[in-house]
């Protein structure tokens, strides 16, 4: 789902607000900490991490139904 | 409503990797040129994160018969080719020449000093896709365009084709943040609008974004060239992927690993161990395994790369990192979830829309100075970037030989466009552009998704046709953003109805298109099923691959 922001340690320089393919920053104002106006419009390809000039001020979380489906390995004997 | 009016001679629509490669070729060749994109050039299409596989053939490495090698492709083609062969043959004379200047433009094609060819291949057969680090791709693509002159405008969707009789000349579109018209004066319009990929529902049932296309890629720009009076090709031809289950992506011949069932069998036969240069073809051959499986009780499926060696682990993360996987394998790591340690479940991802529009070896669609290019036309790295370049040499060799044509203030295209975004402005308690998707994907799925019959698709098209004209009538949109969001959903409505046409048009099983009421594959339809508007009708019509 949504990107989320730390708003303390977030520049306010909008380069995942240029970049976001899908708008979910719709609305945000420049100089201003991004607003996620549209989050269930994320499709977590990354970007705005990347994008992102100051490591941890911007991560995605995974909603629920997004999560990975996978197998605890069994203990061999 | 403000209208902003420009000239150029080529208008690229959508900035993907074919509008972007569409766009410098055209300007090298002294055109100008305008690319209208509804995101970010630096972050669109399917390419926006990355890519590592780019098919081609390269001399020192498969030797100089290329004829030979294509026959290969042909021989064990992945599934069926819809597409004819002298397009294949356009793609691979060409795609090594692109692969070298991608190369010298800044995007690594070699690794560690050498041609480097794994995955999407059989053991034991010659190779099809050089490996590449394509992560910085769309960005280095976009600066070259810029270098060579081209002007580039973000957040602008392209909504309509201006025509002169069967001539195009312009487009017509909304800015995606701000109440604005955009009107391009274009000698030469290219499409390289992407898939059709929100017609069906997602894996997650309501969730619209979990689709591993991205939530843009709606098939805009078969819509406005249909509507323009172009030539569209088996809409009915659906398609299905593989990948991660539920976390979608493509890149699944990036995994290094093999595909198991719960008690550690292989699906498949290609692999019995993680094999860094082949992956595991299964994924390739049948896509469908894993809802197979579920329904013989036989599943769940997984990747499973837990044997994988640790240099081969480096080499497939590296490779991850390349293909755009970066927010899975960060999201792995906070969760503690291992390819060394867990099998992953695979799934057969639902069905998306197929089809294309129809373009011949010089990208040129039906109609004069329309082009399309990537997967409008037709997919893959190598596909696009091919004809992208060879779609923007084409519409800059045009323009030279081609008047201007201006479009009148009155002209009816923009007139209704603008009516469109006024009303779609100006509803009041009309559904939102989900609710609308949700109503036309259910529509699409129970009616002409993995079952088909003709009292289906009749019924289908029925209910289509009732919520599309509500749909026109009603919707609304709060701002400009979801006036992109309600255009895209009208685009899919039409692309539906067009699709239950089609459907019911094609009496066979064939593929993805299975109608029990003709349970056989009719040799005589071995060719593409074609749609086009004829004064208002839609006209439908065979042709040969």
């Amino acid at each position: 789902m949504p990107p989320v922001i730390d708003s303390e340690t977030c520049i306010k320089c909008s380069k995942c607000v240029e970049i976001c393919s899908e708008d979910v920053f719709y609305g945000s104002k420049k100089g201003e900490v991004p607003t996620v106006t549209y989050p269930r419009e994320c499709v977590h390809f990354n970007g705005c991490v990347s994008v992102c000039p100051v490591p941890g001020a911007i991560r995605l979380r995974i909603p629920l139904p997004m999560q990975l489906v996978y197998r605890e390995a069994e203990p061999t004997s | 409503m403000i209208e902003e009016r420009m000239e150029t001679d080529v208008l690229c629509i959508g900035g993907g990797i074919a509008g972007l490669m569409a766009a410098i070729r055209a300007a090298e060749a002294g055109a100008s040129v305008v690319v209208a994109e509804k995101g970010n050039v630096e972050y669109s299409g399917c390419g926006r994160m990355g890519n590592d596989h780019f098919e081609t053939h390269i001399p020192e490495v498969h030797g100089p018969d290329r004829e030979a090698w294509i026959e290969e492709l042909l021989r064990t083609a992945k599934g069926e080719i819809l597409i004819g062969k002298d397009l294949l043959r356009t793609q691979f004379l060409r795609a090594y020449d692109i692969v070298k200047l991608w190369d010298d433009w800044g995007i690594p094609m070699k690794y560690k000093g050498r041609w480097e060819f794994s995955g999407h291949s059989f053991p034991g057969r010659p190779m099809t896709h050089v490996k590449y680090e394509g992560r910085f791709q769309k960005k280095i693509l976009a600066k070259e365009a810029r270098k060579r002159g081209v002007t580039i405008f973000n957040r602008v969707m392209m909504r309509d084709l201006v025509c002169n009789g069967s001539r195009v000349i312009g487009a017509v579109g909304t800015h995606t943040r701000e109440d604005k018209l955009f009107v391009f004066e274009a000698k030469a319009v290219v499409l390289g609008t992407g898939k059709c990929s929100r017609l069906y529902p997602p894996l997650t049932p309501g969730w619209l974004s979990n689709d591993p296309h991205g939530g843009s890629q709606s098939g805009d720009g078969r819509a406005m060239a249909y509507r323009a009076g172009a030539m569209l090709q088996n809409l009915e031809m659906p398609q299905r992927h593989i990948g991660p289950k539920y976390f979608t992506r493509f890149g699944q011949a990036t995994w290094v690993g093999v595909v198991k069932d719960r008690d550690g069998r292989p699906a498949g036969t290609f692999v019995t161990k993680p094999d860094r240069r082949y992956g595991d073809m299964i994924c390739e051959v049948n896509k469908l395994a894993p809802e197979q499986y579920t329904n013989a009780g036989k599943g769940p499926l997984y990747m499973d790369c837990t044997d994988i060696r640790d240099e081969d682990h480096a080499y497939m993360m590296h490779w991850m990192e390349n293909e755009g996987y970066t927010a899975m394998t960060e999201y792995m790591a906070a969760e503690g979830i291992s390819f060394k340690k867990h099998p992953i479940e695979f799934a057969t991802y639902p069905l998306r829309g197929g089809g294309l529009i129809v373009a011949d070896e010089n990208a040129k669609t039906s109609m004069d100075g329309l082009y399309a290019a990537g997967d409008e036309a037709f997919g893959d790295i190598s596909a696009a970037a091919t004809f992208g370049y060879i779609s923007g040499e084409n519409a800059a060799a045009y323009i030279r030989v081609i008047g201007k044509k201006n479009i009148e203030k009155d002209n009816p295209v923009i007139t209704e466009t603008r009516r469109l975004i006024d009303e779609l402005r100006g509803h009041e308690n009309g559904p939102d552009w989900e609710e609308t998707s949700v109503a036309l994907q259910q529509t699409m799925s129970d009616y002409g998704g993995k079952i088909r019959n003709a009292a289906l698709l009749k019924q289908g098209l029925q209910h289509l046709r009732r919520i599309r004209s509500k749909a026109r009538n009603t919707l609304m949109a709060k701002n400009p953003h979801e006036t992109t969001r309600c255009l895209e959903v009208l685009n899919l409505m039409e692309l539906g109805e067009l699709t239950f046409l089609m459907a019911l048009n094609r009496k066979e099983t064939r593929g993805l298109h299975n109608r029990p009421d003709y349970p056989f594959t009719d040799p005589t339809l071995n060719q593409a099923q074609v749609i086009r508007k004829i004064e208002d009708k839609a006209i439908l019509d065979w042709k040969p691959y």
